[in-house]
């Protein structure tokens, strides 16, 4: 899993990224969510932002900073954010300074990371969790993607997939922590 | 065959307008699974075999109100239901569809009242819960009941033979009579194309065909060595089958006088046909001297110009015999089907005998009642005293005929008595009395799967596993039973064993629901939850009343937290089965999740009365309890989950739980150390005993069960918790917030 983080950023792309590869406990989260983003070109909308296909990609037609929002109907806990960008076929339309806000709504967005990728081929991964070790997730309404600027100072933005990921609902209610044994798992629940 | 057979009743029928052919006609196509032409054709009919064949048609539409009134309908409340057992037996499921759970179980035990080997009734009764002890249905009484079954027949076939034109209104013989031409469509499968044509153009010149639906009569369709036996002894096809209950039918009779001359002359030629065909005409061939056999025949001719009702009840006769008194249910039903045949195979070298007999017997006006035992096989005597009514044969049969029955019943009393003791959830009751049938019973795909299935119920997962993969060496082929199979293999998570057999359930047979099932589970294993809810979906559009499929959908929408549409899923389900615990667990599980603690605590309970045997329920119900802060009963709960299954950690496990919250530390301690017993190598222990050490302000051994259980590798979350409860060791609990306990 590729980290990138605060400062100097690698959108480290080994080969390995090409292909997308998240825990088991977490799961895509934004299904049911609302996407809107800032502005787009005819043909290149919000839905190639979601249409698992690398091949099309929303290209944004408007200032900067272009904005993904993400609003969920219900407090989410999220951990992960993927984005499928890539330096080779966009050149000057790939993101390069990206950053995460979280909030209730448009009115009290705040950030919860700031990340720089360089020449990014493939999906990048981007952990929301704090510097903290409490805090893996952040529980929040709604998310903002927001491209600050772009390789060789592109006006316009090309994203070729986002995903979001939170955590998967625990298989038993009311339990301090999850079984980890199979001896434990086997009896845990009537299917 | 069943487009030949379809095209020529429909010439019939426009040749001959009449219910009876309209009756063979649906029949036709509900043999070839067309119901919605048999339903539209049989609409507005009033004989009884055609309104058993419209609510049929109607029940596989799912048309279930049409249905209901076809059977009984509204404003002749004492009206008979047609066509005896099977129809009470496809009322009874009419009213378990439609919720009516009284009046459902009244039909069925009148369908097995009246056919004691209707093995589906009692099937249906053990899963609404309200079957009787095996024993007393499948017992002495119902063998005396087949037997009086066969020898009515034998009477009624005999008297309907003295008098010509007058039938005898008898029902069961009726019944029997009606398998064969059907069951002609079904045998025919063999048999030359050529001789099906001739069968049905004497059919179809002849009279109308009362051959009701053979798979869904009173008795099981003979079998086709039997059939083979009638067609060679008795004279025309014995289609002219026309011992239907209704006046209409006689008339029908009547009115086609003309074209029996046609049939006559056809008759020499299929007969001849199927002798040479008939396995069992050689067989019986070797039992009868030559002129005896060339006279019966010629006697059937005969007797067939002189009197044309009486021909073709002498062709009942036969049929009669053949007819097996081994009704089973449903052609679905494997082991009737296996003993029907067996039975049919050693019967019928007798029965042609003894259609030989009767042939015999055709002009003499033989007076019924006579009860002579004349002794059997002496043929020659028979024919001497032609007076001498044929009581003899019938008695001889009637005794084998008993043993026989009681043979079978013996077998379907162990398998009753299992099948109700699993459905009320005796498992071990269960398990004991399939352990009594005889080994090459046992070791067949139906009991072993249920054998599994009682061991699913008890929450043994490994001897499931063992008895489910024995029924599927014994049958490959059989999906029975093969979703429980696949949750169980779920539950020990067997991946790989998991996707072999989906697999091949899906190779197998893929639009059965259970294979679906299977395929679903595979994926949910893998947590891949919304391929697995599609899964699921396609095994509830293939079998919308099948009630797991629909559980199953419950939880993978529970998975994806899509609450609503899991209550429903489950609801749906249990408006299929209102005893399907699994169900009314999953509901409780919902509302445990969204904090409505008393829902949930009612629907655990309603799940462990109706299966008090599961330990995972019982602790289930036991968090339920502690939820609602009934900690002493809860405790209760979780010794009697511990109790029923000294191999299930969980109960432990939340026992653990409760006594923390109520804060007996030591108790709670001493209970975790058992349970790192049972799996040293569980993190969840650790942390909660870390956690314990910490209330009880004892740092070390706190901060070295938190370092153990982080070894071993926890999920994501529980790592943040563990790593911020050693931050803040120092820290009174009151100050943290935590928020999952």
């Amino acid at each position: 899993m590729a980290e990138s983080s605060e400062g100097e950023e690698e959108g480290n792309l080994t080969g390995g990224n090409q292909h997308l590869v998240v825990d088991d406990d977490l799961r895509e989260m934004a299904k049911k969510a609302a996407w809107s983003v800032s502005s787009c070109k005819p043909g290149n909308g919000v839905l190639s932002l979601r249409d698992d296909n690398l091949d099309t990609y929303w290209q944004s037609d408007g200032a900067q900073p272009h904005v993904v929002n993400i609003q969920f109907q219900k407090k989410v806990k999220l951990q992960l954010v993927v984005l499928y960008v890539d330096f080779k076929l966009d050149e000057s339309y790939t993101p390069s300074k990206i950053s995460i806000r979280a909030g209730d709504g448009f009115h009290n967005l705040k950030e919860i990371k700031a990340v720089e990728l360089v020449k990014p081929t493939g999906w990048v991964y981007i952990s929301l969790s704090g510097s903290d070790p409490r805090e893996t997730f952040v529980n929040t309404f709604m998310l903002q993607i927001d491209v600050l600027s772009n390789h060789l100072n592109g006006r316009d933005t090309h994203v070729r997939q986002v995903k979001v990921y939170g955590l998967r609902l625990n298989p038993m209610p009311r339990q301090p922590f999850q079984f980890t044994s199979t001896e434990l798992i086997t009896y845990s629940t009537v299917r | 065959m069943y487009r030949n057979a379809i095209f020529m009743c429909e010439r019939l029928c426009a040749e001959f307008p009449s219910e009876t052919n309209l009756q063979l006609l649906a029949s036709c196509y509900l043999q070839n699974n067309q119901s919605h032409c048999a339903y539209y054709i049989l609409k507005g009919t009033h004989m009884a075999q055609c309104r058993y064949l419209f609510a049929l048609s109607c029940f596989q539409m799912d048309l279930l109100n049409e249905a209901e009134a076809a059977l009984r309908p509204p404003n002749e409340s004492s009206a008979e239901v047609p066509n005896g057992a099977a129809g009470h037996y496809l009322l009874g499921l009419i009213y378990r569809y439609t919720d009516r759970r009284q009046n459902a179980i009244h039909h069925f035990n009148q369908a097995l009242s009246m056919d004691p080997l209707l093995w589906a009734a009692y099937e249906e009764l053990c899963i609404l819960g309200a079957a009787e002890e095996a024993t007393s249905v499948f017992s002495e009484g119902a063998s005396l009941c087949i037997e009086k079954q066969y020898m009515h027949d034998e009477l009624s076939s005999k008297s309907s033979q003295a008098s010509s034109d007058d039938h005898i209104v008898v029902p069961n013989r009726s019944l029997g009579v009606e398998d064969v031409s059907p069951r002609q469509l079904k045998d025919m499968h063999g048999y030359d194309v050529r001789d099906i044509s001739r069968n049905y153009h004497g059919a179809a010149s002849n009279q109308p065909l009362n051959g009701g639906p053979a798979t869904f009569s009173f008795y099981n369709t003979p079998s086709p060595m039997a059939t083979q036996s009638q067609l060679s002894g008795v004279a025309p096809p014995p289609i002219c089958r026309n011992a239907q209950l209704n006046g209409p039918n006689l008339r029908a009779f009547g009115a086609d006088s003309s074209p029996r001359s046609v049939v006559n002359s056809a008759v020499p030629g299929p007969r001849r046909k199927f002798v040479d065909e008939g396995k069992l005409r050689k067989v019986s061939e070797r039992l009868f001297s030559d002129s005896r056999q060339r006279r019966s025949m010629r006697l059937g001719g005969e007797s067939l110009v002189n009197t044309n009702s009486s021909a073709s009840v002498a062709s009942g006769n036969g049929t009669n015999h053949s007819s097996k008194y081994l009704g089973g249910p449903k052609s679905s039903s494997v082991v009737s089907r296996s003993v029907t045949i067996r039975k049919g195979q050693s019967w019928a070298s007798e029965n042609s005998d003894e259609g030989a007999h009767y042939d015999i017997y055709d002009d003499s006006r033989l007076d019924i009642t006579t009860s002579s035992s004349s002794p059997r096989g002496d043929a020659r005597s028979l024919e001497q005293e032609g007076a001498a009514r044929p009581s003899g044969p019938v008695v001889v049969s009637g005794s084998r005929v008993a043993a026989g029955a009681s043979e079978i019943l013996g077998l379907l009393m162990i398998l009753g008595e299992g099948y109700r003791l699993s459905c009320l959830y005796r498992c071990q009751d269960a398990l004991d009395t399939y352990i009594k049938l005889p080994k090459k019973h046992y070791n067949t795909g139906w009991v072993l799967s249920q054998v599994g299935k009682a061991y699913f119920e008890m929450v043994d997962y490994m001897e499931a596993d063992s008895a489910f993969s024995l029924a599927r060496l014994a049958s490959p082929y059989s999906l029975e039973g093969m979703d429980i199979h696949s949750t169980v293999l779920y539950h020990l998570k067997e991946d790989m064993k998991l996707s072999y057999l989906a697999q091949e359930l899906i190779s197998t047979d893929r639009l059965a629901p259970q294979s679906w099932c299977a395929m679903g589970n595979c994926y949910s294993l893998q947590k891949d939850h919304e391929t697995a809810l599609k899964n699921f979906q396609r095994a509830v559009q293939l079998n919308s009343r099948f009630a797991y499929a629909h559980t199953l959908c419950g939880h993978e929408y529970v998975a994806l937290e899509d609450f609503e549409n899991g209550i429903k899923s489950y609801r749906s389900a249990l408006q299929i089965d209102s005893r399907h615990y699994n169900a009314w667990h999953g509901l409780g599980m919902v509302y445990l999740r969204q904090e409505k603690f008393e829902f949930s605590e009612h629907h655990f309970r309603l799940a462990f009365q109706i299966n008090p045997r599961s330990s995972v329920i019982m602790s289930y119900l036991g968090t339920a309890l502690h939820t609602l802060k009934k900690n002493k009963e809860a405790l209760e709960m979780m010794e009697r989950a511990i109790l029923a299954d000294k191999k299930n950690p969980l109960p432990l496990y939340q026992k653990a739980n409760i006594l923390v919250s109520v804060e007996n530390f030591e108790g709670a301690l001493a209970v975790l150390e058992e349970l790192k017993e049972f799996a040293p190598r569980e993190s969840s222990i650790y942390a909660l005993m870390g956690r314990i050490y910490k209330r009880c302000n004892m740092y070390d051994k706190a901060m070295l069960h938190f370092g153990l259980a982080l070894d071993l590798k926890p999920s994501a979350t529980d790592v943040a918790v563990i790593k911020a409860a050693i931050e803040k060791l120092h820290v009174p609990d009151e100050l943290e917030d935590e928020d999952a306990l």
